[in-house]
């Protein structure tokens, strides 16, 4: 199976000076969802900027990052960040335009898609995260479930091979949560979600790492990991309540 | 206070004229009335008859326009008044007035016939350069995320504010303008970062 996602010595200072990541490694295989866990400040929004080259603010000449095999430098930046589909954590961050369709086609146009190819793109995203029709709709007046799903549709316009998601489920109503989990289970490809919905995580995750300091402390499957009501107290975590009553061996 | 706006409002000969038409039309409008004279006259009839018969038409709402015009009465009257200052200001400070209404109306007009992203979409076909286009579409974009955020702000001061002294009201005011400044500029920040993710350069 070849590697989606691969780190290698990951360093990074905020500006003002503080170390949020510190010699990072860690690997995403094809086809493979990867939890990204840790307590607030671990630095787990840190690490994703970096999959789609938002941070480092210069990219490096000596790569940390590579995407696919291909590294990411200042060269190969917008040739790999079309690759990684990033989900920010607040929707109305993400979606810019004052109509869905607009805004589903910003990635595609900035790669030079018009016309009626355009539009079908847009209504197949659309369709694809069950918002058929929504393309004159305005972004403030959708809900934050539907907000969502116009961000994902957004990204996967831009047709990626690794997709980058920031606390997906925060704010959504436990149907809202439902949909959009059983919506990310049926899309292909490598997967990083950085969250706090353990359940979530036990769910679409086969794969775990936990952040904390900015560095890896643990990683493994994810069941046993987030079996370890020791290690995970010890981060910040808990032992998630859907493993409470789950057998041990299945 | 929000106009209510039923479908069939919407469903005018204006509204659903072409979008270019409009907007050409309502350039040409505004280009028009400000080369009128600098003292009312007669030709003054013509733009405000344009506008009537346009208003009637398209039934904009009496408070659609008070509710816009609102804002931006100190500004004109501001600088209508300053013509007073000039030796026979009156006339001038009369066709100031009634130019700058006249003009406001127009745009009013558009924006009430004319749904946004149809503007834009025309501008963008005219090639009006894409940094100005992607500033309107932002702004409109986040004027209603600015002002819920505003409310928010507003409600959870009030929720801890046990005093009606007019002082406190205006203290408050000064702190969420300043923290409504600081969360825009972090929201910019964010928003330039999705920006870029999508493929913005």
């Amino acid at each position: 199976m070849s590697v989606a996602v691969e780190i290698r010595s990951l360093s990074y200072r905020y500006p003002h000076g503080g170390l949020a990541l510190e010699n990072l490694a860690l690997s995403v295989n094809d086809g493979e969802c990867l939890g990204v866990l840790g307590p607030n400040g671990a630095g787990k929004s840190t690490l994703l900027l970096h999959l789609n080259g938002l941070l480092p603010e210069h990219p490096p000449k000596e790569p940390s990052v590579w995407i696919g095999g291909e590294p990411l430098t200042a060269k190969t930046l917008d040739a790999v960040r079309q690759r990684v589909g990033l989900l920010f954590q607040d929707p109305d961050d993400q979606l810019i335009s004052a109509t869905v369709f607009e805004d589903v086609a910003f990635g595609p146009r900035q790669l030079g898609v018009e016309g009626p190819y355009l539009r079908s793109l847009v209504a197949s995203c659309l369709g694809q995260v069950g918002l058929r029709g929504f393309e004159e709709r305005a972004p403030h007046h959708l809900s934050h479930g539907e907000k969502r799903r116009v961000c994902l549709a957004g990204v996967l316009a831009c047709k990626p091979t690794v997709l980058v998601l920031d606390e997906p489920t925060s704010d959504l109503d436990p149907r809202g949560r439902r949909e959009f989990k059983a919506l990310l289970q049926s899309l292909p490809g490598a997967k990083l979600i950085a969250t706090h919905d353990l359940e979530l995580v036990v769910d679409l995750c086969s794969r775990v790492v936990i952040l904390d300091g900015g560095k890896v402390v643990a990683e493994g499957p994810t069941v046993p990991l987030l079996s370890d009501e020791a290690l995970m107290l010890k981060h910040g975590l808990e032992k998630p309540h859907i493993l409470l009553h789950r057998h041990p061996h299945g | 206070m929000r106009v209510p706006v039923t479908e069939a409002d919407r469903r005018t000969p204006l509204h659903r004229a072409p979008a270019a038409f409009k907007l050409a039309g309502a350039l040409g409008m505004v280009a028009g009335t400000a080369l009128l004279p600098r003292r009312l006259d007669a030709l003054y009839c013509a733009p405000a008859a344009v506008v009537v018969l346009a208003w009637l038409t398209c039934r904009m709402p009496l408070a659609y326009a008070g509710r816009r015009l609102l804002p931006v009465e100190p500004l004109i009257l501001g600088v209508a008044l300053l013509t007073l200052a000039r030796p026979s200001g009156a006339p001038v400070f009369l066709s100031t007035v009634v130019k700058s209404h006249l003009c406001l109306l127009t745009m009013f007009l558009l924006t009430w016939t004319t749904p946004f992203p149809e503007t834009l979409q025309v501008l963008r076909r005219l090639r009006v350069p894409a940094v100005m286009l992607t500033t309107l579409a932002l702004m409109v974009r986040y004027l209603p995320v600015l002002a819920e955020e505003t409310i928010r702000m507003q409600r959870a001061r009030a929720s801890r504010t046990f005093t009606r002294r007019r002082g406190a009201a205006w203290h408050n005011l000064a702190a969420i303008i300043g923290q409504l400044f600081v969360r825009t500029a972090d929201r910019a920040e964010r928003i330039y970062l999705a920006m870029c993710a999508r493929g913005w350069k």
